[in-house]
């Protein structure tokens, strides 16, 4: 709604800028206030207008005021929600309904996006105030029976920023507390292929029953009270769970409740349970298995095993905790890890390590983690020090061998040269000599040439004196020798020896 | 500028794994709700593609091109949040138009259930991770009024979007949600989310 300045006001409309068909506004043709509503006007909110403004008094008109051009839907402001309530002893529904009319244009294509929030306080005290979100139709909880709340609601277009005004004030009396109150903390577990449904409920042998609905609805506006449907396996029973199979709910969200009856009566209905089916997938735990390698072992974490109906599109962001301790002792030691294959280093050798893991949910608002895997148990390798020691005495055998060789040849020549000399003469001895006699005579040592001496027949006076027995004999085989005696004798090298004994002999016989 | 029909074609298969590779590429926040909002963005895309009985030729005579817009970010290079907004328009859009419609048939009721409450998931795990985005950036007094706000102002692009979603709401009223009408609209909403999804995701890999 515009304020205009004027008296007799003409309003024009262009569609478009840049188009030049003014365009008559009705409900603002003739106006004598200063406010018109043009809302009956069927234009797109989306698109950009612009509006002229006259004032008109007579025949004489003022010239056009065009006002800049805008975008309505960006300029509206949302108006306050329409509020029904309806009181239960511990809770009151909200029925709420939308701003605007139903054929509203500004908020059409947002209805179902709009979101709510109530301010709720005690009549007597406006101290405790509480501010909650809630879908049309929703309920507020957790109040005291036969007390007067009262409450207002805005409403808020998120996505544009857009916060509404407060609708006006409405006061509502909670009702007399039910003789049966209605069943509380409702818990939803996944086991095997169904789901259990628990509650708490502070009296005994009452009989329950179970509804549940589409989350959606409850974003659809209109009564959507009729849609609940009984949850099968769920009608009047006596214990305070019940399980139905998995496949009652496609893939989705669901709110699911409870009631309570002895017989006669009923309670209201519990707080609203939200299942969303996606998020109560299990999570399987994985599958490790172990190597050991020298003081260490290495760990491989796979994927868990896939059981039928379990769907492999989950790919949680998953981090894994590993437990592990010595078989004879309890300590255990925990490590968190996100790769899938990594070592645990420095342990014991020949010990036995026994390993378990299960995988958790990397954001840690969620808590979910599987049941823990297998208990896997490994025996570490022998040391590592034994093993090099071993190869080092290898090695150094290998090495030694020889070199003990070595050294006991030359202990052996050591010996040899001080206990057993060799009797060989110094190899460059013949430097020495250059007579081939001498050289003949020391060099040819193993020949051992004696000198043969013979006594010749007239030399007989000084022999005979002494040996006259002898003589004879001696002549004998001497005479025998001479021939022999003359070769040597012939030889030159013999000088002076045996010249002297040449001459000794010839004196004698002459 | 209206897409060519062989884009369904050409754009189905890398569209739909597209949708499956989009957990690791949304912000690291809300990690575990990307998982599930990749999961039931694949389940929306093969739903969205399943019908009982081919396009009835009888209605090819009401075709009308919805313009769909082409470029509807105004920066080039669009922050991973605008992303998750269109996608959190279109979602919701598209909630809208299929929360309008009667259905004629049990398979058509079905359909149009599961399409619905995997439509409105979509949006409740996009609600949430943007949400918890600007819990982390703003300033907890501030977030009641600030909870959306962010510094570049995406509005224009969600207008342009809106646009077309209002044209195709608009024909739908005109022809008074005939049978054909809606034919035809649920082809273009096929086309529309395919496009958007296989021009965002290289974009949100890129980061």
């Amino acid at each position: 709604m515009y304020t205009l300045a004027h008296s007799f006001i003409l309003c024009s409309l262009l569609q478009r800028p840049g188009m030049h068909n003014w365009i008559e506004l009705p409900g603002c043709q003739y106006i004598t206030g200063t406010t018109c509503d043009f809302s009956s006007v069927k234009l797109s909110v989306f698109e950009k207008i612009q509006l002229r403004i006259r004032a008109e008094k007579g025949n004489r008109t003022s010239p056009w005021h065009e006002v800049g051009s805008f975008i309505p839907f960006r300029k509206a402001q949302i108006g306050p929600p329409k509020v029904h309530l309806k009181a239960e002893d511990k809770a009151i529904i909200v029925n709420i309904s939308p701003p605007g009319t139903k054929d509203s244009l500004m908020w059409a294509m947002d209805i179902l996006s709009f979101t709510y929030s109530v301010v709720i306080w005690k009549n007597s005290s406006s101290v405790d105030e509480r501010t909650e979100t809630v879908y049309p139709g929703g309920k507020i909880y957790k109040l005291s029976p036969e007390t007067t709340y009262c409450l207002k609601v805005k409403a808020r277009l998120r996505l544009h920023r857009k916060v509404g005004s407060y609708s006006p004030v409405y006061c509502v009396n909670t009702t007399v507390e039910n003789k049966l109150p209605s069943p509380e903390n409702i818990e939803v577990d996944v086991k095997d292929q169904s789901y259990v449904l628990k509650w708490d409920y502070t009296y005994e042998n009452m009989t329950f029953q179970a509804q549940w609905l589409r989350a959606y609805f409850k974003k659809i506006l209109g009564n959507h009270s009729d849609k609940w449907q009984q949850i099968p396996g769920c009608e009047n029973v006596r214990a305070t769970q019940c399980v139905f199979p998995q496949k009652v709910f496609s893939k989705g969200a669901y709110f699911l409740r409870v009631q309570a009856s002895d017989g006669n009566k009923t309670s209201f209905w519990s707080e609203e349970k939200r299942l969303d089916t996606e998020m109560q997938t299990v999570i399987l735990p994985p599958v490790i298995s172990m190597k050991s390698v020298d003081n260490s072992l290495h760990i491989y974490i796979g994927a868990p095993r896939e059981t039928e109906n379990k769907s492999t599109s989950q790919h949680y962001p998953l981090i894994y905790e590993i437990i592990f301790w010595e078989n004879t002792s309890n300590a255990e030691r925990k490590i968190l890890q996100k790769k899938t294959d990594f070592i645990v280093p420095n342990l014991q050798p020949l010990t036995v390590y026994c390993v378990k893991a299960r995988a958790v949910i990397e954001d840690e608002k969620w808590n979910k983690s599987s049941v823990f895997s297998d208990i896997l148990c490994e025996k570490t390798k022998p040391g590592n020090t034994s093993i090099t020691w071993i190869i080092a005495g290898v090695c150094t055998a290998l090495f030694s061998i020889p070199v003990a060789i070595y050294v006991v040849k030359g202990l052996l020549r050591c010996i040899n040269y001080v206990f057993f000399p060799s009797c060989k003469p110094p190899p460059n001895i013949d430097q020495c000599f250059s007579e081939q006699s001498l050289k003949n005579l020391l060099l040819s040592a193993s020949e051992e040439q004696t000198e043969r001496c013979f006594i010749i027949e007239n030399s007989y006076s000084l022999v005979t004196v002494e040996e006259t027995s002898q003589v004879d004999e001696d002549h004998k085989q001497y005479s025998s020798q001479t021939s022999r005696d003359s070769g040597n004798y012939s030889n030159e090298d013999e000088n002076s020896g045996s010249k002297t004994s040449r001459e000794l002999l010839q004196q004698g016989l002459v | 500028m209206s897409a060519k029909p062989d884009v369904i074609q050409k754009c189905l298969w890398p569209a739909c794994l597209v949708g499956l590779f989009i957990t690791g590429i949304l912000s690291q926040n809300c990690a575990l709700l990307n998982v599930h909002l990749s999961t039931v963005t694949w389940q929306n895309l093969k739903l969205l593609s399943n019908r009982s009985k081919p396009f009835p030729i009888e209605c090819l005579q009401e075709k009308k091109a919805f313009e769909l817009p082409q470029e509807i970010l105004s920066h080039t290079q669009p922050v991973k949040r605008d992303i998750k907004k269109v996608f959190y328009e279109i979602s919701s859009q598209v909630f809208n138009v299929f929360s309008q419609h009667t259905y004629k048939s049990a398979w058509e009721e079905k359909y149009l259930m599961e399409i619905q409450m995997g439509l409105n998931q979509q949006m409740e795990y996009l609600e949430q991770c943007l949400e918890e985005e600007e819990k982390e950036s703003e300033d907890m007094k501030q977030m009641e009024e600030k909870i959306w706000s962010g510094a570049r102002e995406p509005l224009l692009s969600n207008l342009e979007l809106r646009r077309y979603f209002n044209r195709i709401g608009n024909f739908l009223k005109d022809k008074k949600y005939s049978q054909c009408a809606w034919e035809i609209v649920l082809v273009e909403i096929r086309r529309c989310v395919f496009y958007y999804f296989q021009k965002f995701t290289p974009l949100l890999r890129r980061k």
